[in-house]
């Protein structure tokens, strides 16, 4: 079943083409990972599906529904602020640099979506909030603020902010990039655990071998397209278009 | 001594009521103006450009005018423009806008230290933009605001003696009446200084007490 369909997607940011026109459908329970060098376009992709960026042209269909826009050619205008919130808490995002509230508790950051976007009450938001915080290993970390935790325990924390608002797609934007090469191995255990449990996620990752090991399919994106994806195995292994083939070279692959 | 407290005892009820209206007015023009900062300190942060060029007008005018001339033409000119307010309502006005233009630029300086990205994770989970302002964005200001604003709450409170020019009963023009009648200028400025001193020291209590809310760990 299709969860996320992307067509035509496009994307400006004032006379720069950042997205050409990208295609892309994710099913449910997929893992899907993009890779490809800075500036092809990755992040800005995946920021137009969680509707943190605005875009052109083409349409983003979450679970059946068109996001983000009403209307088409000169009718088409970006949705309000209400609907656009309720849109984008459909998906997760999980972010490079954490982006953790400072100034609330672990368990606070877990708690803020439940409390304040699924209006859970305090007791059972808190109940969940905790059972997310063990799922990634912090339980005992529930009273700390995100300054007193490490960049590994920061990351997972955001995952657990993420998924505890039980979103049907999760995105994750390079995730382990801002972390110490020791730290990464506790983040993406996380997503490996979380892939296995059938969470649809798009991963936009530098990591290659995580991407090969744990993303059923592989998209690599070159100059806002699209060049090349299959089954992850078979991509890393005979990747067919040249970009690809010097870019694997180059992440020693 | 006997003499001055004898002296005092007479002034008692000119002097409470000086200190009462002082403590009033402070207090009405420290909520007033905070109240106008934090709505323009968020207009000029996250407004559109058609919004913040009005406010930014407004806020470098009201700043660049001494306390003194706002008092004097809130109560002078505003009868021009068909406004009748009295002197305590007038002085009122003008310290809350002198304090609004003020917090307005300290709260944009706030807001606009908190990076972007904080807005961005807001939004990931499905926070509308005012309740990011509320649970995210303003929290974090307010660490950063509170120390500024308990100044310019003390700023306030000495500001409040200009109002005595346009007759404001305040606590220096009870004074002054005081001392009219009895000529001990010497003591009484000397506790009028004094209760001053003790306002403005409570107000620091409690902004440090508010900080300490406010800080992280």
């Amino acid at each position: 079943m299709t969860l996320l369909a992307i067509r035509g997607l496009t994307k400006n940011f004032g006379p720069v083409e950042i997205l050409k026109g990208v295609d892309l459908e994710v099913n449910k329970g997929e893992v899907v990972s993009i890779i490809g060098a800075s500036g092809s376009g990755k992040t800005t992709l995946l920021r137009c599906v969680n509707l943190l960026e605005d875009f052109n042209g083409g349409e983003i269909i979450l679970d059946g529904v068109a996001i983000g826009y009403t209307g088409e050619g000169h009718a088409r205008r970006r949705l309000g602020e209400r609907e656009l919130a309720r849109q984008r808490a459909m998906t997760g995002m999980v972010f490079q640099s954490f982006n953790l509230f400072p100034h609330l508790t672990a368990l606070g950051n877990v708690m803020l979506g439940l409390t304040k976007v699924r209006h859970m009450a305090k007791r059972e938001a808190q109940q969940l909030a905790m059972s997310w915080l063990a799922r990634v290993g912090l339980d005992d970390r529930a009273a700390h603020l995100p300054g007193q935790l490490s960049g590994g325990q920061q990351q997972r924390v955001a995952i657990a902010r993420a998924l505890a608002m039980d979103p049907k797609l999760v995105l994750l934007d390079e995730i382990t990039s801002a972390l110490d090469p020791e730290l990464v191995g506790e983040v993406l255990n996380t997503i490996k655990l979380l892939a296995k449990e059938g969470t649809t996620m798009l991963i936009v990752t530098h990591e290659m071998r995580f991407a090969r090991d744990v993303a059923h399919r592989t998209i690599f994106m070159d100059g806002g397209l699209i060049a090349e994806q299959g089954p992850s195995a078979g991509l890393f292994r005979n990747p067919k278009n040249a970009r690809l083939k010097e870019f694997l070279k180059r992440a020693n692959m | 001594m006997e003499h001055f407290l004898q002296e005092l005892w007479i002034a008692r009820w000119a002097l409470a009521q000086g200190l009462l209206l002082t403590v009033e007015i402070s207090a009405a023009a420290i909520l007033c103006g905070s109240l106008i900062g934090l709505l323009a300190g968020i207009g000029l942060t996250y407004g559109k450009w058609l919004l913040r060029l009005p406010i930014r007008a407004l806020v470098d005018c009201i700043r660049g005018i001494p306390v003194l001339v706002l008092i004097l033409a809130s109560f002078y000119l505003l009868t021009f423009a068909g406004i009748n307010l009295t002197a305590v309502q007038s002085g009122l006005f003008a310290l809350s806008i002198f304090c609004g233009a003020h917090m307005g630029e300290i709260i944009r300086g706030a807001l606009q230290s908190i990076p972007a990205t904080q807005i961005d994770a807001g939004r990931a989970i499905g926070l509308t933009f005012p309740r990011i302002l509320v649970y995210v964005l303003l929290p974090q200001a307010m660490r950063q605001i509170m120390p500024v604003w308990v100044n310019t709450g003390a700023e306030l409170v000495k500001a409040s003696t200009l109002l005595s020019v346009i007759g404001t009963g305040e606590l220096l023009l009870r004074t002054q009446e005081i001392v009219g009648r009895n000529f001990m200028t010497l003591e009484f400025y000397a506790l009028c200084g004094f209760l001053y001193f003790l306002i403005n020291s409570v107000i620091e209590r409690l902004g440090k007490f508010a900080s300490r809310r406010f800080a992280l760990q």
